[in-house]
C-alpha cells in the first residue's frame, strides 16, 4: 500500500530569521546570517575560521519547568519549531496523543554545551562534590535523541520515534523516513525535522580538515560562496526546522492547509571514504530519488543544492546535477545565506523550497559573483526570479558518505 | 531543628529548584505538581546540602516511596535524628 504524503505545516529558526515572513524577506533582500564567531573561552582562539551562521535574535520561549529540566539549547530549538508546526497544522490534541502520529527528529550529537560541562567535571573533579554536580538530567539533555524525545514529552506524542544522527543528512533523513512511515501506512502523520545549537567543536572539526572558510573573517556576510570562484569553505551554523507530514486523504478530510506534497526520497551510501564527496554515490542518489518520485528528471524545475562551498564538494555536486538533471532546473544554494546548519539543514532547506513554491519566486545563491567554470554547466540563479516552482529536489550529503534527496511538488 | 524549620526549608527548595510556590502538604506531588523521579534525585542533593551530610545509598532508596510534602519532612526529620547534628542553615 502506497499513500500520498503532504506537508501541512512548517517552521524554522534560522540565522536569517524565525518563521516565514522574516526568512522570505531575507531571501528576497539577499540578507546574510553569517556573523563573527563568538569567543568561547575554550577553543575559539585557535580556530582559523572566525565566522558562524548565528541566530542572534531572542526566541520567545514559553516552556514550563517540567519540560525545561530535560532540555539543553538544542532541545529548546527543536521544541519551539515543533510547537509552531503543531499549532500551524491545527491537528487536534486527541490525534496528537493517539499513537497515529510519530516524531522523526535529530541533531548531530545532542547538546555539546551540556556535554562540555560534563567533561569539565570529568577532567577537573577533585572531590565528590564536583562529581555530584553531574546532574541527573545531563544525559537526557545531551543524548543524541534529546530533540525527538523532548518533543514527545512536551506534546504527549506516543507514536514512532526516529532519531537520525547522520550529521548533515540528519533532518533530510527525518523527512525521508517520516515520509516512508506515512506512505506505507505505519503512521498517519509524522512531525519531522532537525536542530543544532551554537557549537565551536563542530567548527574546529571542519577547520582542522581545512574545510572552513577563513578568507572572509573580516567580512562575514561575504561567505560562504557556493559555486563561486573565490569560495574557500563552509561556514558552520545553528538553527532548527520542522515540517508536519500527513497522509493526503486524512489531511484533505480534516480540511488541512496543504502546503506541498512529498513525492520522493532516496538515501544511499558511497560505500567507502567517510569524508570525500563521491560523484558515483551522489549521482546514484539523485537517480534513485527521481525513480522513487516516479517522474522524469526533466520535470524537476528547482534543485536546492547541498553546496557547502567547499572546493571539491561543489564541483562534484554540479557534475552530478548536470548528469541527472542537465541544464534544465534552476540550482540554488541556501547555505549561501545562513551557512551550514548541520542537522537542521535538510529540513530548513526543504522549508525554503516550500516557501518559494508558495510565493512563486526563486531566491538566488548569494555571494555567487563569478561562477567557477568547473561548476558552470548548471543553471545558477544570481538574482531573484519570479518563477513558479512545481517540483523541487532538496539534496544533502553527509560525513560518513551518506547522501539523500527529498522531492516535493507544489500542491494544487 | 524543629519541624517548622524543616518545612520552611523544604518549601524554599520547592520554590527555588522546582518553581512550585507554597505546595500543599498532603497532596500527591506527582499529580499536583508533575514532580517526577528526576526531581526526586535533585531533591535528594538539596537535602544533603541542607543537612550538610551525605546520604547513603540505602537512605536514598528509602526516599523513592515519598509522595507528599509531609512525607519529605518526616524523611528529613529521621535523617537529622540519625545524624544528631543540626542542619546547615542557608
Amino acid at each position: 500500500m502506497e499513500r500520498r504524503v503532504v506537508i501541512t505545516a512548517c517552521s524554522a529558526i534560522t540565522p536569517i530569521g524565525h518563521g516565514k515572513d522574516q526568512i522570505v524577506e531575507s531571501l528576497l533582500k539577499g540578507i546574510s546570517g553569517i556573523k563573527t564567531l563568538r569567543e568561547d573561552q575554550l577553543i575559539s582562539r585557535f580556530i582559523h575560521s572566525k565566522v558562524y551562521g548565528t541566530v542572534d535574535y531572542p526566541v520567545d520561549y514559553d516552556f514550563k519547568r517540567q519540560y525545561r529540566k530535560t532540555m539543553g539549547p538544542v532541545a529548546y530549538y527543536a521544541c519551539q519549531v515543533a510547537k509552531e508546526v503543531l499549532e500551524q497544522s491545527g491537528l487536534p490534541q486527541d490525534f496528537i496523543t493517539s499513537g497515529k502520529m510519530g516524531v522523526a527528529f535529530g541533531s548531530i550529537h545532542g547538546s555539546p554545551t551540556v556535554q562540555r560541562d560534563i567533561y569539565k567535571v570529568f577532567f577537573e573533579a577533585k572531590d565528590k562534590t564536583a562529581y555530584q554536580s553531574i546532574g541527573a538530567v545531563d544525559y537526557l539533555k545531551s543524548m543524541v535523541h534529546t530533540t525527538a524525545v523532548n518533543i514527545t514529552k512536551m506534546f504527549g506524542i506516543t507514536g514512532r520515534v526516529i532519531s537520525s544522527g547522520t550529521a548533515c543528512t540528519t533532518s533530510s533523513q527525518s523527512i525521508g523516513y517520516g515520509y516512508e512511515a506515512v506512505k506505507y501506512g505505519l503512521q498517519e502523520a509524522m512531525l519531522c525535522g532537525g536542530a543544532d545549537e551554537y557549537d565551536t567543536i563542530t567548527v574546529a572539526v571542519f577547520d582542522n580538515l581545512l574545510a572552513c572558510s577563513t578568507a572572509f573573517n573580516s567580512e562575514p556576510h561575504r561567505t560562504p560562496r557556493p559555486f563561486d570562484k573565490l569560495r574557500d569553505g563552509l561556514v558552520v551554523a545553528e538553527g532548527a526546522g520542522a515540517v508536519m507530514l500527513e497522509e493526503y486523504e486524512f489531511a484533505k478530510k480534516r480540511g488541512a492547509n496543504i502546503l506541498a506534497e512529498v513525492i520522493g526520497f532516496a538515501c544511499n551510501n558511497n560505500g567507502g571514504d567517510l569524508i570525500l564527496p563521491n560523484l558515483d554515490g551522489i549521482t546514484k542518489t539523485l537517480t534513485l530519488g527521481v525513480e522513487n518520485a516516479r517522474i522524469n528528471a526533466q520535470d524537476v524545475d528547482l534543485v536546492s543544492a547541498h553546496a557547502t562551498a567547499t572546493k571539491m564538494g561543489d564541483i562534484i555536486e554540479a557534475q552530478a546535477i548536470s548528469a541527472i538533471f542537465g541544464n534544465n532546473p534552476y540550482v540554488v544554494a541556501p547555505k549561501s545565506y545562513m551557512g551550514h546548519t548541520m542537522a537542521a539543514c535538510g529540513a530548513i532547506e526543504t522549508i525554503l523550497s516550500v516557501y518559494m513554491m508558495q510565493d512563486g519566486f526563486i531566491a538566488p545563491t548569494i555571494n555567487l559573483e563569478e561562477i567557477d567554470e568547473r561548476c558552470a554547466m548548471i543553471k545558477h540563479v544570481q538574482n531573484v526570479l519570479d518563477e513558479p516552482v512545481k517540483i523541487a529536489a532538496i539534496q544533502n550529503f553527509a560525513f560518513g558518505g551518506v547522501n539523500t534527496i527529498v522531492l516535493i511538488r507544489k500542491f494544487s | 531543628m524543629t519541624r517548622q524549620e524543616i518545612e520552611r526549608e523544604v518549601k524554599n527548595i520547592f520554590q527555588r529548584e522546582f518553581e512550585v510556590e507554597n505546595p500543599e502538604m498532603d497532596v500527591d506531588l506527582r499529580e499536583a505538581y508533575a514532580f517526577d523521579s528526576i526531581d526526586a534525585i535533585e531533591l535528594l542533593l538539596e537535602i544533603e546540602k541542607f543537612l550538610g551530610s551525605e546520604l547513603t545509598q540505602e537512605e536514598k532508596k528509602r526516599a523513592m516511596d515519598i509522595r507528599t510534602m509531609n512525607q519529605i519532612c518526616d524523611y528529613i526529620e529521621k535523617l537529622a535524628e540519625t545524624r544528631k547534628v543540626a542542619p546547615v542553615k542557608k
